[in-house]
């Protein structure tokens, strides 16, 4: 289990690595025209990339070795002192704003240099990118009772950033604004320059620890994915609020799949090859066919409040509870809810049933031929013992693997039924961050559903072990 | 879940040596099937329907003479990216100016000539039809005054008709059966319910709902083909090498389908989906085929575990064979009966999975998905939009089903109960 989560986590990170069509370069980094998708996914990408730290290398973290002439040269090109096309000079921009603090010193070093020797426009160029690289991040900053030390810290660092925040200039501002600029850089740069200065142990250490691998696992023991784009809260903590909803949603779609398809199953099953046994079938093939997102919709114009018969309005639009919910006693709340989830939870169910009762039908086909079921049937057993006790808890023992199988289903399958059904729940919340391009939010719930569903598969095993005598693990 | 079911399914080997062929016997048995030959011939007649879909449908007149000299804009328009702007319509369209009139060659030559071979057959007809279609094009250029009318925009003989008509002048049009194109909107007849104008209503954007469900069936069967070629690729090659080579090779590519099945399939769908900037069509027939693969995997492998050390694969291997030849030559046509089952059920769940997505407004907004119209349903509460297009899913996903389980019992009829 440990090495599957491993495996499913490399995974994640090697999408998070392949993915996103970059949006461009950095807001900030550069006069390149590229808002073309707009504020709000620059906005997002930047919150995306600072949480899994997408501007570090991804291995190996050889920044701490960085020469002066190596953040000249791109600073050159950046600047257009150099002829270079527009895709290397982008890309020039990018690699100087991914550099961040390791580039501060440099950066100071040719401002210095290019100062002196007269090169205006490289003077400029290397302010500009000392304003993004050079303000330290905040630790926490979600933490609702930081110590003493963390809120002293943070609140420097705001401070800081606040002084740095107003250390910028136009380039066709007038000389004596960038020269007091300057001046104010070099006066901050004078105090904080033991920062960015590293001893050849702290390089080695900073060589594997401030990478995206160590990072993004650092994140992820510490449960920590991020802020959302939309609600500017901690991922973890309102995935944790809206399990309730999907988890209700999903446990009891499968539980009623369990109940219904058991049955089914063993009807059919014993009155193998009749008219009822060939309708039961049919009818759950079709079922298995029909797109529950087709369905959902389809009973809520008939059956809800939009319907446009008055009889047939039984169900609420959508929803999890009512306005009122927080009036109602315990026993009308569980009510209320359970009128809520009935339809989303039919739609969620009839799709697996016809695989569980087939196999439930198929199980128990094969024991009725066995030896023991004769035996019982020969000691003059009713037919109900010998079905019910002997025959169904020998035949059971695959449907409880099929847990492991149906899990997976049933959560990805409720994603459409929250949607329609407006159900507040994780997958509701996926399609609107997808929508609204919070990336944080996707890839924090595609890690804790995966999570969930590797409990699933344990349970799936603790219960087969349960179930079977024969299985005993050590 | 289907999938699951044919994981018990155990292709009968070659192993009886009655004097018909295997592939006939199964055949045979297919055709015994009374379902499963209904779910055959639905899906011939679907792949027919999506390829002439033009002929049926389209906003374009096959003839078109106002008096200013003939004019052929159907013809014109098959290859128009203003008006077939994805390539799998383009496709489409080319098996419909090829392919159609290839095969009816063919029939007349092997009426005449019942010896000659299909492939033989095939390419003369290909080849004389793509003579007749060039030959027609530089004639109708030569003598009709542009005919094809290659223009880079797409004229409404629609209302251009109607204008004629205003002054006094009848030009003679033969439209095809349903005059609209799938993307054709009309502001001014939205959201109209079935009349005989428009057999199944319109859209929001007054786009002819029958349009876009006969358009969308294109969309359906590429991405079920597709989708589903892509992943029986990946799960056989991964799954071959596992059975056969097994030791550290098979733990590895064990362990990688373990981790693949225990992500939700469809959330993973949703955060690849998320991830692309400007997903077209594609993109979602490389994510469905990029993360199903699994079930072919364990599949192919159990298989190979089991043939390997049948006598035929000794014999393979006594003779020098290279692993490659004897993987891919010798063992897989034996093993791959399974994997075929699940492909089958796994086109129909690759359909469903596109339409879910269009549902939820994560597909291809460009392209006529069936699954689009009806979240369009949902939104303006109006049943047309939602029961034609949800009765095309449902139909195609069961006659998929369908054959399905006739290939399985087909080719396992122990598994028959």
């Amino acid at each position: 289990m440990i090495p599957t989560f491993f495996g499913i986590s490399l995974i994640v990170f090697i999408v998070l690595n392949l993915a996103p069509g970059r949006p461009g370069a950095e807001g900030e980094a550069g006069d390149v025209a590229i808002s073309a998708r707009g504020e709000q996914t620059q906005d997002s990408y930047r919150i995306f990339r600072e949480q899994f730290d997408l501007d570090k290398p991804v291995l190996l973290n050889t920044r701490p070795w960085l020469t002066t002439d190596e953040v000249r040269r791109d600073l050159e090109v950046a600047a257009e002192l150099t002829p270079a096309s527009i895709v290397l000079r982008i890309a020039a921009q990018e690699r100087l704003g991914d550099l961040g603090a390791y580039a501060v010193p440099h950066l100071m070093a040719v401002l210095d240099a290019a100062d002196a020797a007269g090169q205006l426009r490289l003077r400029d160029t290397a302010v500009f990118f000392l304003g993004p690289s050079s303000p330290r991040r905040l630790i926490d900053p979600f933490n609702p009772v930081p110590g003493p030390a963390l809120r002293a810290y943070n609140d420097a660092v705001t401070a800081e950033r606040g002084v740095l925040g107003s250390l910028r200039y136009g380039f066709d501002a007038p000389e004596v604004e960038k020269r007091r600029v300057i001046a104010g850089w070099r006066e901050w740069y004078a105090g904080a320059k033991r920062r960015f200065e590293y001893r050849p142990f702290e390089k080695l250490r900073l060589l594997v620890t401030d990478t995206r691998f160590a990072k993004y696992w650092s994140n992820l023991l510490r449960l920590d994915f991020g802020i959302s784009l939309t609600t500017r809260q901690p991922v973890f903590s309102t995935l944790v609020s809206k399990l309730k909803y999907s988890m209700s949603l999903s446990l009891g779609s499968l539980a009623l799949a369990y109940l219904l398809a058991i049955p089914l199953g063993v009807v059919s099953a014993v009155r193998k090859d009749t008219r009822l046994d060939r309708v039961i079938t049919v009818l759950l093939f079709m079922l298995h066919s029909l797109p529950s997102f087709f369905v959902a919709t389809l009973l809520l114009l008939t059956l809800s409040r939009a319907s446009s018969w008055q009889a047939l309005r039984l169900f609420p639009t959508g929803g999890f509870q009512s306005s009122n919910f927080g009036e109602l006693s315990s026993w009308d709340r569980l009510g209320d809810v359970i009128w809520h989830l009935a339809l989303p939870v039919a739609c969620l169910t009839y799709g697996s049933l016809a695989a569980l009762s087939r196999y439930t039908r198929t199980g128990l086909l094969e024991v009725l031929g066995a030896d023991y079921i004769r035996t019982a049937r020969a000691k003059g057993l009713p037919e109900r013992i010998v079905i019910g006790k002997h025959a169904l808890r020998n035949s059971l023992l695959p449907i409880i693997t099929l847990l492991a199988n149906l899990l997976p289903a049933v959560l990805g399958g409720s994603v459409v039924i929250e949607y329609i059904f407006g159900i507040p729940g994780i997958g509701q919340w996926t399609i609107d961050s997808i929508h609204g391009r919070d990336y944080n939010v996707i890839m924090g719930v595609q890690l804790v559903t995966t999570v969930l569903v590797l409990f699933g598969m344990l349970l799936a095993d603790v219960g087969y072990a349960a179930a079977d005598p024969r299985i005993r693990y050590r | 879940m289907a999938g699951g079911a044919a994981l018990e399914a155990e292709a009968e080997g070659a192993g009886d040596a009655r004097s018909p062929s295997y592939a006939t016997t199964v055949m045979a048995r297919f055709a015994r099937n009374r379902f499963a030959m209904f779910g055959g011939r639905a899906v011939l007649a679907l792949v027919l329907l999506a390829t002439i879909a033009p002929v049926l449908a389209l906003n374009q007149p096959f003839y078109w003479n106002a008096g200013q000299g003939p004019e052929l804009p159907w013809l014109a328009a098959l290859f128009n990216r203003l008006l077939f702007e994805n390539a799998i319509d383009l496709l489409f369209n080319l098996l419909l100016v090829a392919a159609l009139p290839a095969a009816l060659v063919i029939r007349i030559v092997r009426r005449w000539r019942p010896g000659v071979s299909l492939g033989r057959a095939w390419l003369g007809a290909s080849a004389l039809v793509g003579a007749l279609f060039v030959c027609a094009s530089i004639e109708a250029v030569g003598s009709l005054k542009n005919p094809l009318h290659f223009t880079e925009r797409v004229v409404n003989y629609r209302s251009e008709r109607e204008r004629l008509a205003v002054l006094g002048v009848e030009p003679s049009a033969w439209f095809p059966l349903v005059p609209y194109s799938y993307r054709e909107t009309d502001p001014q007849s939205s959201l109209r319910g079935p009349s005989t104008e428009h057999w199944l209503g319109t859209d929001a954007e007054g786009r002819d709902v029958f349009c876009r469900m006969l358009y969308g069936t294109r969309i359906s069967l590429t991405i079920g083909l597709v989708a589903v070629s892509i992943y029986v690729t990946i799960g056989t090659i991964l799954g071959a090498l596992a059975g056969y080579f097994g030791g550290w090779v098979d733990n590895l590519i064990s362990r990688l389908v373990e981790i693949m099945i225990t992500f939700p399939s469809f959330f993973l769908i949703l955060t690849l989906a998320a991830l692309i900037q400007d997903r077209s069509i594609f993109h979602v027939m490389l994510i469905i085929g990029l993360t199903s693969w699994t079930g072919v995997a364990r599949l192919v492998r159990a298989e190979f575990l089991r043939q390997k050390g049948l006598d035929y694969v000794q014999a393979a291997l006594a003779l020098g064979l290279s692993p490659r030849r004897v993987i891919f030559g010798h063992i897989l046509p034996n093993a791959i009966a399974p994997a075929l089952v699940a492909a089958t059920f796994g086109v129909a769940t690759a359909i469903l999975t596109e339409s879910s997505l269009s549902f939820l407004g994560v597909g291809d907004l460009s392209v006529a998905s069936w699954g689009e119209t009806l979240s369009a349903g949902r939104v303006q509460q109006k049943a047309w939009l939602v029961l034609a297009p949800g009765a095309a899913i449902f139909f195609v996903v069961t006659i998929f089903n369908l054959v399905g389980e006739g290939v399985r019992d087909a080719l396992d009829p122990k598994l028959r109960r």
